[in-house]
């Protein structure tokens, strides 16, 4: 394939002029309807990751007119994607954000993306369903809060994403209620997962290969993965499903607008209780887009922001937020591991980073705790291996540098476990501005006392499996985290939620949230395939309510 | 031409003498049931047939062993088996003699054998994996099927040599059974298998291609019809299934071409053949279609000289 | 230290199918670096190149990764992490302030600048400033430990495993596009990833690796 590097994705907007860049060749652009700032389109998006890409896609074709802004640039991942952990924290919501509270969280990679597609740019691709009864784990399970959601529904829901993301999984998933095959086969494990399934089935305990949004053959225009290691630094091959080369290729061919490196800073609000549009500043000048209705899906900490952001002297904290709740509940999800040395040359930097994993815990309602997690194998490249060195053990100087020798024969388990959502850990506005000009957001975090005994019981399990597979020199990884949820919560009632189950604001009725932030609880796996079954619901109920109008 | 025979293999009790000819069914301008050509021609397209099968294992047991590192010496044995059950083939097929030859059944029962110890030891290698015999395994270790086809080249050359080892003139029989109806049972058996594999590995590959269904469906009704021809009347016309085998010979090589494309059709293609030849379509895999198609035709001249 | 992987050279991939064009630019770009610092002053350089040389020690058979320059060049050119600590001042003043407040503990305890000590000494100092032990007035209201995790430790760490001498030292293998890897299983490699030395293989792996390509 020829390689054409184009001008920097950052220099300036890609996505102007009725084209847009073609994700699958390089230098090559496809069309793209493009619609004035004064034309009143039905939707405007703000976001075009996990939740918000999927909603651009099926209400354009659903025959709405959509414009969908992203904050980040409108990447070729043929032409921009270096193999390199350092070149591509370009992939990463980069600017400034201030943490605090008993356990600030680490933002950047781990839990943000700035791009076109958003973070499935650069996620890990784990592509997991929720346990059923986490939609009702408060009623049922007696902790949290219910989703206003069916599991049965979403289940439905679930097997439409993993068909549109073209799955890789496995057969027969072990846990759970029944599910359709995946649509792809699993991908070959590495050396890593291989030691996973030992160390689970040493424990007795089950293990399946990951379900992953890469192709394990080829489909459409995507070659199958060829193992290369570097998934959470973008995808040049395009085996990735990620938004960037489904549901956004998707949106363009049904006519919606992608605007990139376009910063939306405020909702406006019209005297009749209603959004009028957005501002939002591209190309260094400030400009307005007219809609009848508004989506904001920036996930957990720009999505608050922008709302918080939006206040009025009519809205004075903010919009949608009569509850108060815009910004609480902020979730994460614990993501500890357990690291140890093998005899074997194990070489975890091949293939994607987590091919194996056991759910055990999520469906094993036996524990002094409530909440779950899952665990899955490790391949964390130089860099970030560094950092777990540094961050965990403390080393620096020679110590370090023979520590990391050990590379090569490094194994790991790092869990996703839920923690509990509680009003303290928010997100607010901070005094200081960024490049924009707006207040950038303060990320408050402590753990509670349940998240502390599920991380340590998952600890404990990790490091019982590997043993039982011989590693030696185990050490225990405990302050990482990941994920994010919540800030915008969806539930039954406008004083205890910020939206309903349709993701539609319960102040204002041409508002609506469509992303991680609407999580009412975060559940024990990785959230993205629940994002966008979300969004593929949203947009489903959008059409309904617009058949009946109801918009 | 007794001073053709040689030391009697193993399996030389097998042959039951072909009932005494008798002088009356030379019947000239006519082919006869009892044409002494008949057996040699048959062997030969068989000797071929297992030379096909060979090729097709050689090549591929290379890629896959070199992709397995030869982490144990035993991983070149199908290369040493492959390569002399191709050399028996290629000998066999411009041979004209009426009789077997010892080099040839050794080379051929080293095949079967070989064939056989390696289905063993990959499925050993399947079962020994955390997951044991699960799908996973079955796509990803070691391929079961493909030693199989060892078999089947041995099979096929040890059917060759059965089928040239009958008195000149005799109605060719192998263990007493008419040898075209045995060949066709044993290739119909073959094409299964066959299928098998290329079953597993196409869903492996998610179907994706729409081609991909090719080889599940064309060599299956092969097998079909081929198990009818052991079985059915001798007399009956198969132009169908001569055609249809022809058509499934012709797949053989055609699915090289599509696994050609395949291999392209991954990232960075040709360019990046180290690691596309060792991870895309294995590119010598589907001629063994071929080799059994080619030994179906064979059966069913047999049949139809033998016993028309 | 003796090397595990004899001969490997992530570099000798550059113009295989492992590498492609974006990714050759982007690591030509960093190997070609500026060594000068640009943002830091000359006392805050010695400063810097003292700490990178303890948090960091390099071979001496081989050049080094010039971590102070990547330093500079990370603040010259803003690069942000995507977060600070409420308790730290944005990363440009975090540095400048931490190496002043360093050379100043070192005038104080020792009366020489941090450069001017011996390594144990500066070693010394250094596990003081991990463990939150360097309270004097230059530190401001910046926590010690703070400035030790979050900008000492990544930002010189995170340099030197970008760099192409220290994929070779722990054996990594380096940029993998648009070929990525085959062999997956335990204890396999691929021609083009780098060979281990085992005991008394030193010179076979040595080989192995003159043919990694």
């Amino acid at each position: 394939m020829k390689t054409i590097v184009s001008a920097d994705p950052f220099a300036g907007p890609r996505a102007t002029g009725g084209r847009a860049p073609d994700v699958f060749r390089a230098g090559a652009w496809v069309p793209m309807r493009q619609f004035d700032d004064s034309e009143t389109v039905d939707f405007v998006v703000v976001g075009t990751g996990a939740g918000g890409a999927p909603l651009i896609a099926r209400l354009a074709e659903g025959g709405f007119s959509v414009v969908g802004f992203d904050a980040g640039p409108y990447f070729r991942p043929l032409e921009d994607f270096a193999s390199d952990e350092m070149e591509q924290n370009k992939l990463y919501w980069n600017d400034m954000r201030v943490v605090d509270g008993a356990n600030p969280l680490t933002m950047g990679g781990k839990n943000s993306g700035k791009a076109v597609g958003g973070s499935t740019v650069h996620f890990a691709m784990v592509s997991l369903r929720f346990r059923p009864e986490w939609f009702k784990s408060h009623s049922v399970l007696g902790y949290g809060v219910d989703w206003p959601l069916d599991w049965r529904e979403m289940w439905g829901y679930y097997t439409k994403a993993e068909r549109a993301l073209s799955i890789s999984g496995p057969l027969r998933y072990p846990w759970g209620p029944k599910r359709p095959a995946y649509p792809y086969r699993a991908h070959e494990m590495n050396g890593a997962a291989v030691l996973l399934a030992k160390g689970c089935e040493a424990m007795g305990i089950s293990w399946t290969p990951t379900p992953l949004a890469t192709v394990s053959a080829p489909h459409g225009a995507s070659p199958p993965c060829v193992y290369r290691g570097f998934c959470r630094f973008g995808c040049p091959t395009n085996a990735k499903q990620s938004q960037l080369v489904t549901f956004v290729p998707r949106a363009l061919r049904a006519g919606a607008e992608i605007r990139d490196l376009a910063m939306v800073a405020r909702i406006e609000m019209g005297s009749a209780g209603r959004a009028t549009g957005v501002h939002y500043i591209r190309e260094g000048r400030w400009r307005f887009q007219r809609a009848r209705n508004v989506v904001v899906a920036g996930y957990a900490i720009e999505t608050p922001r922008l709302l918080l952001a939006s206040a009025t002297n009519r809205y004075s904290n903010g919009l949608a937020n009569s509850s108060g709740l815009v910004g609480k509940n902020l979730m994460t999800q614990s993501n500890q591991a357990v690291f140890g040395t093998m005899q074997e040359e194990v070489r975890w930097y091949k293939g994607p980073p987590s091919l194996a994993i056991t759910e055990h815990w999520n469906y094993d309602d036996e524990k002094n705790f409530v909440g779950g997690y899952c665990w899955m194998a490790q391949g964390p490249l130089p860099i970030e291996w560094a950092t777990i060195q540094t961050g965990s053990r403390g080393l620096w100087g020679q110590a370090l540098r023979d520590e990391m020798a050990k590379y090569n024969h490094q194994v790991g388990l790092k869990m996703v476990g839920e923690m509990l959502p509680n009003e303290a850990n928010r997100v607010t506005l901070a005094d200081e501005t960024d490049q924009y000009g707006l207040k950038v957001a303060r990320v408050t975090y402590g753990w509670g006392d349940n998240d502390k005994a599920l991380i340590q019981h998952a600890l404990g399990q990790m490091q019982t499996s590997l043993e039982a597979v011989g590693a030696r020199e185990i050490f225990r990884q405990e302050d990482d985290t990941n994920h994010l949820a919540g800030t915008a919560r969806m539930g039954f009632g406008a004083d205890t939620s910020v939206i309903n189950s349709d993701c539609r604001s319960w102040d204002v009725p041409n508002l609506w949230v469509c992303d991680g932030s609407v999580f009412p609880t975060t559940g024990g796996v990785n959230p993205s395939l629940t994002i966008t079954a979300i969004a593929l619901r949203t947009a489903d109920r959008i059409k309904a309510l617009a058949a009946r109008g109801e918009l | 031409m007794g001073a053709g025979f040689v030391e009697p293999a193993p399996w030389r009790s097998w042959r039951v003498r072909a009932s005494p000819t008798s002088q009356k069914t030379r019947v000239p301008a006519e082919r006869t049931p009892w044409d002494p050509d008949v057996a040699v021609r048959a062997g030969r397209r068989l000797n071929r047939a297992s030379g096909t099968i060979a090729a097709s294992v050689l090549l591929d047991s290379a890629i896959e062993h070199y992709r397995g590192s030869f982490h144990n010496k035993a991983m070149f044995a199908p290369l040493v088996s492959s390569a002399l059950s191709l050399l028996a083939g290629l000998h066999g097929s411009g041979d004209r003699r009426p009789r077997p030859h010892p080099a040839r059944d050794a080379a051929y029962a080293s095949a079967a054998l070989i064939g056989i110890i390696g289905t063993a030891f990959h499925i050993y290698n399947v079962g020994k994996r955390p997951g044991g015999f699960s799908f996973q395994n079955l796509f990803y270790s070691a391929p079961i099927g493909a030693p199989a086809a060892l078999i089947l080249s041995g099979m096929l050359g040890f059917l060759a040599e059965r089928v040239r080892d009958n008195a000149p003139g005799t109605k060719p029989t192998i263990a007493g059974l008419a040898a075209g109806r045995v060949v066709a049972a044993g290739v119909a058996v073959g094409l299964l298998g066959t299928v098998g594999e290329a079953g597993l590995l196409h869903f492996r590959g998610a179907y994706h291609d729409p081609f991909m269904f090719l080889p599940v469906t064309v060599p299956p009704f092969a097998a079909a019809l081929m198990g009818n021809a052991a079985m059915g009347s001798a007399r009956k016309p198969r132009g169908f299934t001569r055609w249809w085998l022809r058509l499934t010979a012709v797949l053989g090589f055609a699915g090289s071409g599509f696994h050609i494309m395949g291999v392209a059709r991954n990232m960075g293609g040709w360019r990046n053949w180290r690691q596309n030849v060792l991870n895309g379509p294995p590119i010598p895999a589907p001629p063994a279609f071929t080799g059994l198609a080619l030994a179906a035709l064979a059966a069913l001249s047999l049949i139809e000289d033998q016993d028309g | 230290m003796t090397e595990l992987y004899p001969g490997y050279d992530v570099l000798a991939k550059r113009w295989t199918q492992s590498w492609n064009e974006q990714t050759r630019a982007v690591i030509d770009a960093r190997l070609a670096a500026p060594r000068e610092p640009i943002f830091f002053t000359p006392d805050e350089w010695r400063c810097l190149s003292a700490v990178c040389d303890r948090i960091m020690p390099q071979a001496e058979n081989r050049p080094p990764v010039p971590l102070a320059a990547y330093v500079d060049l990370k603040l010259r050119e803003g690069f942000l992490d995507g977060y600070r600590y409420a308790a730290m001042p944005p990363q440009d003043e975090a540095w400048r302030r931490g190496l002043a407040a360093l050379d100043d503990e070192a005038m104080r305890l020792h009366a020489a600048r941090f450069h001017a000590l011996s390594t144990a000494r500066q070693d010394h100092l250094l596990s003081r400033m991990q463990r939150g032990e360097l309270n004097g007035t230059a530190w401001g209201a910046m926590p010690s430990a703070l400035f030790f995790a979050h900008r000492v430790i990544p930002d010189i760490t995170h340099a030197y495993y970008a760099h192409p001498t220290a994929w070779n030292e722990i054996g990594f293998g380096g940029p993998a596009s648009p070929r990525g890897y085959v062999r997956m299983a335990l204890d396999r490699r691929d021609p083009w990833e780098a060979a281990e030395a085992k005991p008394g293989e030193e010179e076979r792996a040595r080989r192995e690796n003159d043919r990694v390509g």
